[in-house]
């Protein structure tokens, strides 16, 4: 290689491109700065300006939306930059800010260091943002273990109870797992790529381009078809799906209300990212339809009636709201085989995405004011009389679960009805049954969680004498108003879709 | 004499292993590691790709497994409390039969790879320098997430592990 060359390649390096990620590290390293400089008694403003700064950047990044590299591969072919990876991006700088939101209130309770957490959800963050516009297996590898080693800190935060740790200990190691089994994939994918003796071999396989190059020149590779199987077992574990959701029932009752938020929308949405890129309609595994579609929809299928008869059985509500998470993975996994035969496809999950982010948070924010110190306990019970109690909560947590049910005219149902038309037009009917009727089981139990907080009065159970459940501490001003945004946001995206809408169906 | 010590690499290498599994005491075990992965490097020379060779040394042989030692060292595990191991499920017996199988069975045919002209094939990575120009030019950007990432990882061991005033910690 000359030195030509490489100046070539280091003039690739566009920075300029990245300005929001490179906005979220700086500003995660400011925390630490001012954690150091500042006195003790102005602490509490450092979540501020972390809020201030990821809101910012959003702001940033919505106004200088058509950037100049839209559309363009940067880093040498590590980064492509697409309408949707801007949209992704917007996305988890709204989940981060929100998960922020929640951490105030939810960290208040715990004897812990505060900016340590605002941190490592800053650099989260950012590798998401990355995760969203990666071209190439090293930048997804490395993006993926820096988001995942962030959240095995997270998750495992609240130190001080042994449920949290449980659950850091349970997700390292499904999560070692995972990452052990895409890495597999990966390497197999390489190395038959690679390899001198097959057509269309490439040096730089890890290229999603040049690798969808070669996958079309061999079909019917078996070490390739092995490979394939690999990654997306790999990515099934980070959104979920069915047989790899074991570990979400634990995981998201032991982690930090917050956390099991950014777990729940966040890091899901960034498998799904993943998925897409990978299995969507011009994604690197294209060529390889015919195998990628029937194991998406048996894992869709599985997905979808796992979740929903699992988180029937559930009375605490973390392990209620995960295993339905289970089951949304279920529905987006079906728009993700739709993209194939549909044109919507892809634009329908952005929305159920987005309408997903909105409800969950709402629902989350909702438990965050709910639960007591001890975080991992928060019953059904628990939520027995808040109407009375607040009602204000309890009507953000109706709008949360109707949109989660798909409710109309709320904004979940609008997600899952774009879903279902692109499922109908890919021709997938029998799966489409599947989710029907996973939907009418999740109106069930969502249900049976609204019938508590507005129906039921809370009687202490007999034999105890001192009332064994948290009372609700109510919303400051700021989570109000998120809190009364995100019911909003749930309620008028149902009705009105408006520029949303129409970048979705233009696409 | 190539295939000889190639032979020999690979045979010593599958020995340390077996003794990694059977060993009954944990300092042993992790020693036998340290051992095979010694057999793997020389493996890597054999093949001329020293570099690989030397990292896996470095970072596997020596950053690694010496971890391992201390943490067994500071559990300070006895050898001979070990419990018996439960009787595996039948669907699990049949499953580990046929893993081993096919691999085996993959050794005998040796799958469906075919031995590439290795001539043709482009050295990229094999020489420390090749390594690093493409470091720091084209994966640039993953060896600065990498750094964010080591620090998420420092900061998440001190959070998670240091004594805080006003703390109280499970026992």
């Amino acid at each position: 290689m000359t030195l030509e060359a490489l100046k070539l390649a280091a003039a690739d390096n566009t920075w300029s491109a990245l300005y929001p990620e490179l906005t979220l590290g700086c500003l995660a390293l400011a925390l630490l700065v001012l954690e150091v400089v500042l006195p003790k008694r102005l602490h509490p403003v450092i979540p501020d300006v972390a809020a201030a700064g990821v809101l910012g950047t959003l702001v940033g990044l919505l106004f200088n939306f058509h950037s100049v590299t839209l559309g363009a591969d940067t880093f040498n072919g590590l980064l492509h930059h697409s309408a949707a990876g801007q949209v992704m991006r917007a996305f988890f700088l709204l989940g981060a800010l929100l998960t922020m939101l929640l951490a105030r209130v939810s960290l208040a309770r715990q004897p812990m260091p505060r900016i340590e957490f605002y941190h490592i959800v800053l650099v989260v963050t950012a590798a998401m943002m990355l995760l969203a516009q990666s071209n190439h297996f090293v930048m997804l590898f490395v993006a993926l273990e820096t988001l995942t080693i962030g959240l095995y800190i997270l998750v495992s935060y609240y130190r001080t109870t042994t449920a949290s740790l449980e659950a850091g200990l349970k997700y390292l190691i499904m999560g070692a797992l995972s990452s052990g089994l895409l890495l597999f994939g990966i390497v197999l994918l390489y190395g038959v790529a690679g390899s001198p003796a097959l057509p269309a071999h490439s040096a730089e396989a890890m290229n999603y381009g040049e690798l969808a190059r070669f996958l079309a020149a061999n079909p019917h590779n078996f070490l390739a078809s092995l490979g394939i199987v690999l990654v997306l077992s790999g990515i099934a574990f980070k959104i979920g799906a069915f047989p790899f959701q074991i570990w979400i029932p634990d995981v998201y009752q032991g982690a930090p209300t917050p956390v099991t938020a950014f777990l729940a929308v966040a890091s899901k949405a960034a498998g799904f990212t993943v998925l897409l890129g990978l299995c969507g309609a011009n994604g690197a595994f294209a060529a390889y339809s015919s195998l990628t579609t029937p194991v998406l929809t048996a894992m869709a299928a599985a997905t979808i009636i796992f979740g929903n008869l699992a988180a029937l059985t559930q009375h605490n509500v973390k392990r209620l709201i995960g295993l339905s998470g289970v089951s949304h993975a279920g529905f987006l996994l079906l728009g993700v085989v739709a993209t194939a035969h549909s044109s919507l496809a892809a634009g329908a999950i952005y929305f159920y995405l987005f309408a997903y982010l909105l409800a969950s948070f709402a629902v989350f924010g909702v438990m965050t004011h709910v639960a007591g110190s001890d975080d991992a306990d928060q019953e059904l019970d628990h939520y027995a009389g808040l109407a009375k109690e607040n009602p204000f909560l309890a009507t953000v947590l109706a709008v949360g679960l109707g949109s989660l049910a798909g409710i109309p005219p709320l904004a979940g149902f609008m997600g899952k009805l774009f879903i279902f038309v692109s499922a109908f037009q890919a021709g997938a009917r029998w799966l489409l049954v599947i989710a029907a009727a996973g939907v009418v089981v999740s109106i069930y139990y969502y249900f049976g969680w609204i019938k508590a907080a507005f129906f039921e009065t809370w009687t202490p159970p007999a034999g105890s004498d001192t009332p064994a459940r948290p009372t609700p501490t109510p919303p400051g001003m700021m989570a109000a108003l998120a809190l009364g945004a995100l019911a909003f946001a749930s309620i008028a995206l149902g009705f009105y879709q408006g520029p949303f809408g129409q970048w979705l169906t233009l696409r | 004499m190539g295939p000889f010590l190639f032979n020999l690499f690979a045979v010593f290498s599958v020995v340390c292993a077996a003794g990694v599994v059977l060993n009954k005491n944990a300092v042993n075990a992790a020693l036998c590691l340290l051992l095979s992965l010694v057999g793997v490097a020389g493996l890597f020379v054999s093949l001329e790709a020293y570099l690989l060779a030397f990292l896996l040394l470095l970072v596997y042989a020596g950053a690694i497994v010496a971890l391992f030692l201390f943490i067994v060292m500071l559990l300070d595990t006895k050898g001979d409390a070990r419990p018996t191991l439960h009787k595996l499920p039948l669907l699990a017996r049949v499953m580990a039969f046929a893993l081993v199988g096919a691999g085996v069975g993959s050794f005998v045919v040796r799958g469906q790879l075919e031995s590439p002209d290795l001539s043709r094939t482009p050295a990229l990575g094999a020489s420390l320098k090749l390594y690093a120009y493409q470091l720091f030019t084209t994966y640039l950007l993953p060896v600065q997430i990498l750094g964010f990432l080591l620090l998420v990882a420092m900061l998440g061991v001190i959070v998670l592990s240091k004594k805080f005033d006003g703390l109280d910690d499970i026992k």
